[in-house]
């Protein structure tokens, strides 16, 4: 099997494969409450702000917190997890991601995401999905190789590791700390971390929000700068959209990548951290 | 301290203090509308985002543009679709757009959420059972 099908599957393959009991499908969605409105039939709902973070300090969850989720949503040693949300599947990436950290491998995003699945017709039910009473597989000790921390990204901008970063032309200007709508998500300072290329994690997709083809996303961000045959850092605001971006590198192109989950709202509000702006790397 | 060294004074003091403060004085006047208008947005905020009842299906419209939309929005052929399956009329469709709280916008070709909009999809998905 190609990256690409290990990785991600279309409408027809997870419709086809709604019954199969080792298939666990998570929708993880920016507004939760979205799901009210229909889910895929059997899909759970992961709240990214409870069951995707630690609940008090800034930082992903604990192994005991994920093996409870895994234990509600019944994710055993032979599962295949697919995940899926709205706005593109960036929450849904983050939570590829973190499951990935966790040591879970056979993990699946549904292309498209949730605005896919309903423009394409395809059933949605409102039914409450109950807790799984199987086995739960036990969570691996969380690993690092995904995730960049903020002296890793310092240690790159020293070593000119390649930053990318995947917010708009206008936070990576530092024309805004923070796109319309995301108030409580900005940094003390705006800009971007120097020498980081502006790589807006939307040139991923499609207009209907669908990732495009190999070769085309190969084009697409050598045309920003990006060197495909060498390591790279991605970072956005709180390390969601740049989940999106690891997934695209390193799942899709084979890209090593790493996720900086800190990303602006850290770096940007630490005391004495180098900052650009404007719109050359620096 | 030699002459050469002192910084020029201006040709006329007088003239150019009054237009310094001629200057400070526009700054304070808009400084003080941009406050005005920052508190009024605020007070808005604060306020129920509903303080005018709208019907389900205008709340309706606004879910499907989010959800079929994503990050992008929907194209005009799908706005139009969505109108209709709502029961709207072509032209009574221009109304999302119109006021300052409007909660649609077209943008790049498309119709996407503004903010006002995202904050009534979320008031009605908060009172979905």
């Amino acid at each position: 099997m190609s990256r690409r099908e290990l990785s991600l599957v279309d409408g027809d393959w997870l419709q086809e494969r709604l019954e199969d009991p080792e298939l666990v499908i998570c929708e993880v969605d920016e507004r939760p409450l979205i799901y009210r409105v229909g889910h895929i039939p059997g899909a759970h709902c992961l709240d990214w702000r409870v069951d995707l973070q630690d609940p008090v300090a800034r930082d992903l969850p604990d192994g005991d917190s994920i093996a409870r989720l895994w234990q509600r949503i019944g994710l055993g040693e032979h599962s295949t997890v697919v995940l899926y949300g709205d706005q593109s599947n960036w929450h849904a990436c983050f939570a590829y991601w973190l499951f990935k950290l966790y040591g879970v491998e056979d993990l699946r995003i549904l292309d498209g995401g949730r605005q896919a699945w309903v423009r394409q017709g395809r059933p949605l039910n409102r039914e409450a999905v109950p807790e799984s009473g199987r086995a739960a597989r036990v969570p691996a000790a969380i690993g690092e190789r995904y995730r960049a921390r903020w002296r890793d990204v310092l240690a790159a901008v020293e070593h000119g590791t390649q930053l990318l970063d995947v917010r708009t032309t206008a936070e990576y200007r530092g024309e805004v700390l923070a796109e319309a709508g995301y108030a409580d998500e900005g940094a003390q300072r705006s800009g971007h971390i120097p020498g980081a290329l502006n790589v807006p994690w939307d040139i991923a997709l499609d207009e209907d929000g669908l990732l495009l083809d190999e070769d085309q996303l190969r084009v697409r961000l050598a045309a920003r700068g990006v060197d495909l045959e060498a390591p790279a850092i991605t970072y956005c605001r709180i390390g969601e959209r740049s989940a999106h971006t690891w997934f695209v590198l390193h799942e899709l192109l084979g890209v090593e990548a790493r996720n900086y989950d800190g990303s602006w709202v850290e770096w940007g509000s630490m005391i004495g951290m180098p900052i650009a702006t404007g719109e050359q790397p620096g | 301290m030699s002459s050469s060294a002192r910084a020029q004074p201006p040709e006329d003091p007088e003239h150019a203090l009054a237009s310094i403060r001629s200057e400070l004085a526009r700054i304070r006047t808009a400084a003080g509308r941009i406050e005005r208008g920052l508190a009024e947005l605020e007070a808005g905020a604060a306020a129920s985002v509903r303080a005018r009842p709208r019907p389900a299906r205008y709340l309706q419209v606004l879910v499907d543009v989010y959800d079929l939309g994503g990050r992008h929005g929907v194209s005009l052929e799908e706005w139009a679709r969505i109108g209709a399956a709502r029961g709207y009329e072509r032209r009574g469709l221009g109304g999302f757009f119109t006021g300052v709280r409007a909660p649609l916008r077209h943008f790049e070709g498309r119709v996407v959420l503004t903010v006002f909009g995202e904050r009534l999809v979320d008031e009605y998905l908060a009172e979905l059972p």
